[in-house]
């Protein structure tokens, strides 16, 4: 099968994904209720898609085509408001969340559809290990070459987008001590990790064919980068980010992804190499296990810094770019919790501290996803 | 059989008599047997403790007497407030505000089941009485069985639990009536219109009790953590101490236990994590549950004209429970396909039925004499076929974690989990 072409699409148009978690009002651990979930969020109009994940207790909503976080936040809260309603008629709830502190992946059943059915032959307990939830940020760019180039140049704040977005510290009902532990299952795969370093639409689709030819791939779909080029939308979709835990958090990070793309477009602030790959893996581990209080190592420079810092040196960097396309409540949100240190992963372990029991932290979590959502204070039994 | 109790009990005098030793050795058979028939057929456990309690029963073991009375009864009442404290707790009230449709399903399935059993013993000519306390019995799904056969095919999703609390709203109608019903007998033969007052007084004290209960264990969860065992032992005894008080008031134990934990569900929604740790101690109770009620059962004469009326009641029961639980369907949540499994699913009759004709029993030994002449087959046969049925209903609806597969010896293709 050949590469398709690449679609044409607005540069900087904003999709956001959010795979979501399905679990039980009793004891809080997932439930196999996608299905029913699709079947009524299906009667309820709304913006983007609801689609199957890999497992029965995941849902995947995507926004449609926004251009600017306002509007991403506009569609996330319509969807967010249906998931809740619909989870409340089927007694059971919807939280964001990089994993699930205390599911035995060995109990979790394959959503029967022919995709998953051949990834669960072709990856055995992989695919079962893969019930992890993450949110893929897709941003349009005008042609094909300009989203390589955005690519790579992104793939040097895969840290960045950890560190904001994790929200995995516990696995198996353990804390792993790392901040964003999804991404370790993720590693798993074959076809995982970084792309290949390919600076215009010729020479990607050489290495594409190279790679169908020997049969491993079909389409893009079977390559499970961090960042991906996405041909059919025209846009490239970073794929690091774990589900927060609110949409707000959702919606601020697609806000920094569209200002970093600007800066990129705009300015042409630097060009990437090979050699910024040779940081890489040590950088995403950095930030997976640590956070925020990860070691940045600069690609460019080889400098050791803190990676909060980094964080904020490029918010000052890209504000110019936020404020042109009204993301700077984003920009803002980030900025204030980089500053006090303070992510999702942060907030799920004070919760543990406090409660001592990773089910009601499941539960509080579901609470903070239904935001203004028919609040019920004290909880929502 | 009663002579070789004879010679034994003449040639051993154990130290805790010899009825203790007796049940221990059944329990005991009924724990392997269950273990085999999960582990060669993939059924249930409860089929293997029903049998080996059937097969006692039938060959006239004595260690459970009928009418059920001192620490059999407790044993019973306790092993059914255990089981209807943790349905309780499975029930939140806001889900009926959010989805209104499932209380339809269950005053629809209840109700429907009610006139069908009543209708078709009326036409077989039984008694109005009898026919009118069977049929309030019959309502009684059994949450007990239910929940064992989803836990030995570690079955989770919509269908399993609709069908758990159905099951257990079915029985709170059933231990409200029955118990209010029970109480009008020895005063003559009331319609159920006369029956309001007495339904108020059972529901009025049970509530009483279970909020007395709710209370209690709300106040110790401030302190004690939900995991802990000793939480578990608190929460055990309570319920025991609970159930031996219920019915001295004139409330019911099964009925307080069952609110008790509705209320504590509502009083403190954070998750209920405490079944796990009850563990083994609770198993034994709900396996020597199992045990005592087909013992008990298999007491039951079996003639061929109870044997018609039995298979009338059981067929009239199950196609009235998936009726009803379909006719409110619509706007439930539910697919047509699994409001079908829902109410197949919901075929089981245990412990709580034979909780309320031992009431009947007790209030009135001729109308509850002819009631448990038809009741107790029914049970039996309803506390294995329908965990069959509910195990068929629960892998159909594709809510177990595996395929039906028994486990053969030398062909196991993977791992595989004891539980």
């Amino acid at each position: 099968m050949s590469l398709e072409p690449f679609q044409k699409s607005s540069a900087l148009s904003l999709g956001v994904e959010l795979e979501m978690q399905l679990v039980n009002t009793h004891d809080y651990d997932l439930a196999p209720y996608a299905e029913d979930m699709l079947r009524l969020m299906s009667k309820i109009a709304l913006p983007g898609a609801v689609v199957p994940e890999m497992t029965s207790s995941m849902i995947e909503v995507s926004t449609g085509i926004c251009h600017s976080s306002a509007e991403v936040l506009g569609q996330l809260t319509q969807i967010r408001d249906a998931l809740v309603k619909s989870a409340d008629k089927l007694n059971i709830a919807v939280v964001g969340g990089g994993t699930h502190p205390f599911q035995q992946w060995h109990e979790r059943r394959i959503y029967d559809k022919p995709r998953f059915r051949e990834l669960s032959e072709l990856y055995g307990y992989l695919s079962k290990q893969f019930t992890i939830f993450g949110q893929h940020v897709h941003i349009g760019c005008p042609d094909a070459d300009t989203a390589l180039l955005t690519l790579h140049r992104m793939s040097r704040y895969i840290p960045h987008f950890i560190a904001l977005s994790a929200s995995s510290p516990y696995v198996q009902g353990q804390d792993t001590a790392f901040d964003s532990a999804r991404l370790n299952s993720v590693f798993a795969f074959p076809l995982s990790g970084r792309a290949p370093f390919a600076l215009t639409w010729d020479e990607f689709t050489v290495y594409f064919n190279k790679m169908a030819h020997t049969g491993v791939v079909k389409s893009m779909k079977d390559f499970y980068w961090d960042i991906r080029p996405k041909p059919e939308f025209g846009t490239i979709e970073i794929r690091v980010f774990d589900t927060p835990l609110t949409i707000e958090r959702a919606t601020a990070l697609a806000g920094y992804v569209q200002s970093l793309g600007s800066w990129f477009m705009n300015d042409q602030p630097f060009m990437p190499t090979e050699d910024d790959y040779l940081v890489y893996t040590y950088n995403r581990f950095q930030a997976c296990r640590f956070g925020l209080d990860a070691v940045y190592v600069d690609p460019a420079t080889g400098g050791h810094m803190p990676l909060r810092e980094h964080i904020l040196m490029t918010m000052a960097q890209i504000e110019r770019h936020a404020h042109r396309l009204d993301a700077s409540a984003s920009i803002h949100l980030l900025r204030t919790s980089v500053e006090r240190n303070d992510n999702d992963a942060r907030w799920l372990r004070e919760r543990q501290g406090e409660e001592r029991l990773l089910a009601e932290v499941i539960r509080q979590a579901a609470d903070r996803f239904r935001g203004g959502v028919d609040h019920e204070p004290g909880g929502f039994s | 059989m009663n002579e070789i109790m004879a010679i034994w009990a003449e040639w051993i005098k154990p130290s805790a008599g010899l009825p203790t030793v007796q049940w221990s050795i059944l329990l005991a058979l009924a724990a392997a047997a269950g273990h085999l028939v999960n582990r060669y057929t993939g059924l249930p456990k409860v089929i293997g403790y029903s049998a080996v309690g059937t097969f006692a029963g039938l060959a006239g073991f004595t260690g459970a007497a009928w009418p059920l009375q001192g620490t059999g009864l407790f044993l019973l009442e306790l092993g059914v407030a255990v089981v209807l404290f943790e349905a309780g707790g499975r029930i939140p009230l806001r889900w009926f505000r959010h989805n209104p449709m499932v209380l339809v399903q269950s005053l629809a399935e209840s109700t429907l089941t009610y006139f069908g059993v009543y209708w078709l013993l009326d036409l077989m000519g039984v008694h109005g009485v009898v026919a009118e306390s069977l049929a309030l019995v019959a309502m009684a799904a059994s949450p007990a069985v239910l929940s064992r056969v989803a836990i030995d095919t570690r079955a989770a999703g919509p269908v399993t639990e609709r069908a758990l609390v159905l099951s257990t709203l079915s029985t709170l109608y059933a231990l409200t009536l029955c118990s209010a019903r029970a109480g009008m007998l020895p005063r003559g033969e009331a319609g159920l219109s006369d029956t309001l007052l007495p339904v108020l007084v059972v529901l009025g004290l049970s509530v009483v009790v279970a909020a007395v209960l709710a209370l209690v264990l709300r106040t110790a969860l401030r302190v004690m953590s939900p995991t802990s065992e000793n939480t578990a032992i608190l929460l055990l005894s309570l319920i025991a101490a609970g159930a031996a008080l219920a019915s001295n008031f004139g409330g019911s134990a099964p009925l307080a236990a069952l609110l008790g934990g509705m209320l504590l569900k509502q009083l403190n929604p954070r998750p209920w994590s405490w079944p796990r740790q009850m563990g083994t101690a609770s198993s034994m109770l709900t396996m020597l549950m199992f045990v005592l009620v087909s013992v008990v059962a298999a007491q039951a004469d079996w003639s061929r004209p109870v044997a018609s009326l039995v298979m009338g009641l059981v067929v009239v029961r199950m196609i009235a429970k998936v009726a009803g639980v379909s006719l409110g369907n619509a706007g439930s949540g539910t697919s047509w396909r699994q409001g079908l499994w829902v109410g197949c699913a919901m075929s089981p009759m245990s412990s709580v039925a034979l909780l309320l004709v031992s009431q009947y029993v007790a209030a009135s030994s001729s109308i509850g004499g002819q009631v448990a002449v038809i009741a107790l087959p029914a049970i039996l046969l309803m506390e294995m076929l329908g965990a069959v049925l509910a195990t068929v209903a629960l892998y159909r609806a594709g809510e177990c974690s595996r395929p039906w597969s028994p486990v053969v010896r030398g062909a196991s293709t993977g791992p595989v989990h004891e539980s």
